[in-house]
């Protein structure tokens, strides 16, 4: 009989379980339900909470890649120096830090930097010279494999060696020298790094610091110290009352919240549970502008383009690091080609369609916030279809297979673009291309690659073309990007080599003032505009959604979150509580 | 077979499956371009650091070099070394495996339960609309894919009514809240995910509960238990449910795979922090060691379920020998 078995048994024996059962399924939902109604859900929130999409990979600057983590270092950890940028100048200035005051000396090739007295670690030990010292030892040293190593390369080096601890000298506790190998216009820049304390670092094998647990729990000095770190939940800030560098934050909890769906993100700014969402779609932008009173938008032309990329040259290996043979790639290997294809792309078109008045066309490599370097005379190739047809047909391009797609010397003009897989505005941008190479009789198929392979392949020259974008640097350092020298220089994507390129930048590099290269760089951007060593598109703002009750905030080109000490709370300030479902 | 010869003999069993399966793994991920040292070819990086993480990654050494350095930390319980994380991916795991219990097994339960009640108000009149409507329906929902239910959800719950969390385990400042409230918090950011993940199961237990009833009723012992005049609850108790659940209980264990890739949707949709999120963030990152950890825990886990099932209907079912 079945009746005997254990399950029976355990039922019969409970007759209100059938009542359990409907009391566990229903408290979530009723306990849900009431809570929205009369909001007696509301959470104590004393901070500004931001939705970030992904968690940081370090809490140690040496190690830290993405912009966030960055952000939030920079916080933790504040350099000798603060940058600023001046809108009206186009140029980065610098203010006091962690270093009160700093001169320059041996004719600028030192730098005499005094540290704040009194500055302390979040465990107590004093900030001194010394943490400067190692700091740039670990970050010009291999074996901790820092990616800001390029931050060494111009200091002094002695018999041809660089040893930091002759280059970055200790005079005394409070004051460090910087000792360059020549004046150049990056050197505050470089001296900008994120400054960690040497008493806990020192004594940790260097090719151990990347993986000791000190990353995880930072001592840092910083406006900010981290209170609660819950891997891809969120990431908690509280205020160091000891920090004077500058001082202690304002806010007593900067929050961010790791939230992967964009949309998701957006909503919850919506209805106040996040205060501050950046990487705003210009079409959300006008939307939350319209919807959402509480919100601001803050939209700062970019430092981001999006341009097709023709790859100039045909390489023997195929994606060799070091080519034998370079020869002209069979479609893109022409100028008068590049100039056709940009023609044929109604770029202006795009930016209203998809940017309005968050994007600008771009023509030139340079961003138009660097107002002393920005050609302005300079304007874009015009959108002609015809002109482009004319163009082809000289170059050879002629509709003789019949098939409506050109052909020279038995080759048809089509070809793959690459895109990472994933972006909605390049998806549809790539879509619309299509269709206006398609009227100059050009063929262009589209895939789609997933993120991390297409950069390395896009990096090893496996691909014909692509649409893709890049982030300007703040200091005018373009040679990764334009550098003749192919494997120096692997981001010289479309392989573009050109000698007077070479010597601008070359050039650019020796002077004292960044703005004195300014005939230089203009120079650069007619070159580029001349030869379409790819099609730029658009310049896309940097667009942030941050709920109008933070106050204090300066977004802009130097990031979100570059002044968070300075922020506040406005109305409920530090102990406002909100309403959370 | 005793109970624990049972479980030797089923362990024993899992090992070399468990272990073709992470070293496959091990290989086919090495097939996908790139590495997590070329995440860091960018412009404004030296290349030459690429390389120096390749060399503190261990990624400059033979696949088979490798692979055993892998299993050499794997037997000493660290399973690797975390590239992205910078721990060993035992800790990296531990973060997140409780999160995926929770959230599978909160689903399991929901599975279980409205399954239940589902196919019970269907047997209490077998024909009725409702029968039919849930005969015709638990196909449809078993189809759709989760992270369509999902976003259904979200949209519905989270962005319209806006009655429930759309993301996350906690609200902002969850922390400052009392043991009550902090549990109702949860339960809240709970409701959606494990509800995605319940919905394609709560169908297809339901569908196999109703058959299963509907045979069990037309058994003499249900019949005479009728006529002896036992109300329809106890009827239903004691004798139709438990002598009908032994076969779902079989579906559990083969349902326990299904449920791990709900849960693997779930936790990206809803930003549960789970090993699913993980799992798909290691991928992106190319975090070898990370994807292999949570192979192995996915691995682990259908296993142990399979064996959890076969066992609980052997001890429902004494005439089912654990064989």
């Amino acid at each position: 009989m079945f009746s005997s078995s254990r399950l029976t048994k355990v039922l019969s024996m409970r007759p209100g379980v059938w009542f359990v059962l409907r009391f566990v399924l229903l408290i979530p939902l009723s306990g849900c339900g009431k809570k929205a109604e009369d909001g007696s859900g509301a959470l104590h929130r004393p901070a500004v909470v931001i939705a970030i999409p992904g968690d940081v990979d370090s809490f140690n600057p040496l190690f830290a890649e993405d912009i966030t983590a960055g952000e939030i270092n920079d916080l933790l950890f504040p350099a000798l120096v603060s940058s600023g940028f001046d809108a009206n100048a186009g140029t980065l200035t610098y203010g006091p830090l962690l270093a009160r005051s700093w001169e320059f000396a041996d004719q600028d090739r030192d730098i005499v930097f005094h540290l704040q007295r009194g500055e302390r670690w979040t465990d107590g030990a004093p900030v001194t010279a010394r943490d400067v010292q190692l700091t740039y030892e670990l970050y010009g040293d291999p074996d901790v494999a820092s990616v800001r190593q390029a931050a060494v390369e111009n200091l002094r080096r002695t018999g041809g060696k660089l040893v930091i601890k002759e280059s970055v000298e200790v005079r005394d506790d409070s004051t460090v020298v910087f000792h360059f190998a020549r004046a150049y216009p990056g050197q505050l820049f470089d001296t900008g790094l994120p400054i960690l304390p040497a008493h806990v670092l020192e004594k940790l094998p260097r090719k151990d610091i990347r993986t000791d647990p000190v990353n995880r729990s930072p001592v840092g000095s910083g406006p900010f110290a981290l209170a609660k770190w819950t891997p891809l939940q969120e990431i908690v800030l509280q205020s160091n009352p000891e920090s004077r560098a500058p001082y202690p934050a304002k806010l007593s909890q900067l929050i961010l919240r790791i939230i992967p769906d964009y949309r998701t993100r957006l909503s919850q700014l919506e209805s106040g549970e996040v205060d501050l969402v950046s990487g705003v779609r210009p079409e959300d932008a006008v939307k939350l502008a319209g919807e959402a009173r509480d919100v601001e938008i803050i939209s700062t032309p970019g430092r981001d383009y999006d341009f097709l990329g023709w790859n100039n040259i045909e390489i023997d290996p195929p994606g060799g690091s070091t080519p034998t043979t370079i020869r002209p790639h069979r479609l893109f290997g022409s100028r008068n080609v590049r100039r056709a294809l940009t023609m044929a792309i109604n770029r202006d078109e795009l930016v209203h369609a998809y940017l309005g008045k968050h994007g600008q066309e771009a023509f030139g490599g340079i961003s138009p916030l660097f107002k002393w370097a920005y050609n302005d005379s300079l304007k874009p190739l015009p959108f002609d279809p015809q002109g482009s047809r004319e163009l082809l047909e000289r170059e050879g391009w002629k509709d003789t297979g019949g098939d409506g797609i050109l052909v020279r010397n038995n080759v048809r003009f089509s070809f793959v673009l690459k895109l990472p897989a994933g972006d909605q505005l390049r998806t549809v941008v790539a879509a619309a291309v299509q269709q206006q190479l398609r009227q100059v009789k050009i063929e262009m198929k589209i895939e789609q690659v997933e993120r991390a392979t297409f950069w390395q392949e896009v990096a090893t020259r496996k691909y014909d073309a692509w649409l893709a974008g890049f982030s300007v640097p703040l200091q005018m350092q373009l040679d990764d990007l334009w550098g003749s020298d192919l494997a120096k220089h692997p981001f010289n994507l479309t392989g573009f080599r050109n000698a007077r390129i070479d010597r601008i930048l070359a050039a650019a590099r020796t002077l004292k003032a960044e703005t004195d290269g300014a005939a230089l760089w203009r120079e650069f951007q007619e070159i580029v505009h001349e030869e379409q060593p790819c099609t730029f598109l658009y310049w896309i703002n940097s667009i942030v959604a941050v709920n109008r009750r933070v106050q204090g905030t300066r977004i802009g080109v130097l990031g979100t979150m570059h002044n968070a000490w300075e922020w506040d709370v406005g109305g409920a300030g530090r102990d406002g509580v909100s309403t959370s479902r | 077979m005793t109970l624990v010869k049972f479980l030797t003999r089923r362990v024993l069993h899992a090992i070399p499956m468990i272990f073709g399966l992470v070293t496959l793994v091990f290989f086919l991920s090495r097939l996908l371009p790139g590495d997590p040292a070329s995440l860091y070819v960018v412009p404004g990086i030296p290349p030459r650091v690429a390389e120096q993480l390749r060399s503190q990654f261990g990624l400059d050494h033979s696949l088979w070099d490798q692979y055993l350095a892998w299993l050499s930390s794997t037997l000493r319980g660290e399973l690797g070394y975390s590239f992205a994380h910078g721990a060993p991916v035992r800790d990296v795991l531990l973060h997140v495996f409780p999160n995926t219990l929770l959230l599978g097994g909160t689903a399991l339960v929901l599975e279980c339960l409205l399954a239940v009640v589902l196919a019970a108000l269907a047997v209490r009149s077998v024909g009725s609309w409702f029968d039919r409507a849930l005969s015709r329906m638990t196909l449809v929902v078993y189809s759709l894919p989760s992270f369509w239910v999902g976003i259904l959800f979200l949209s519905i719950f989270s962005f319209s009514f806006r009655v429930l969390p759309s993301s996350q385990m906690h609200s902002a400042g969850g922390e400052q809240l009392g043991l009550a409230a902090s549990f109702g918090d949860l339960l809240k950011h709970l409701a959606l995910p494990a509800l995605t993940v319940a919905t394609p199961g709560i169908a297809a237990l339901a569908a196999y509960l109703r058959t299963s009833m509907t045979e069990t009723m037309r058994q003499d012992y249900v019949v005479a238990a009728v006529g002896m005049g036992l109300s329809r609850g106890r009827v239903f108790r004691s004798y139709i449910l438990p002598n009908s659940v032994g076969p779902v209980i079989s579906v559990l264990g083969v349902e326990a795979g299904v449920l791990l890739t709900g849960v693997l949707v779930s936790e990206t949709l809803f930003a549960w922090p789970g090993m699913g999120r993980l799992a798909v963030m290691a991928i992106f990152s190319r975090d070898y060691p990370v994807i292999l950890g949570c192979t192995l825990s996915g691995g682990v886990l259908i296993v142990g379920a399979n064996i959890l099932a076969d066992f609980l209907r052997a001890w429902i079912d004494p005439r089912i020998r654990l064989t």
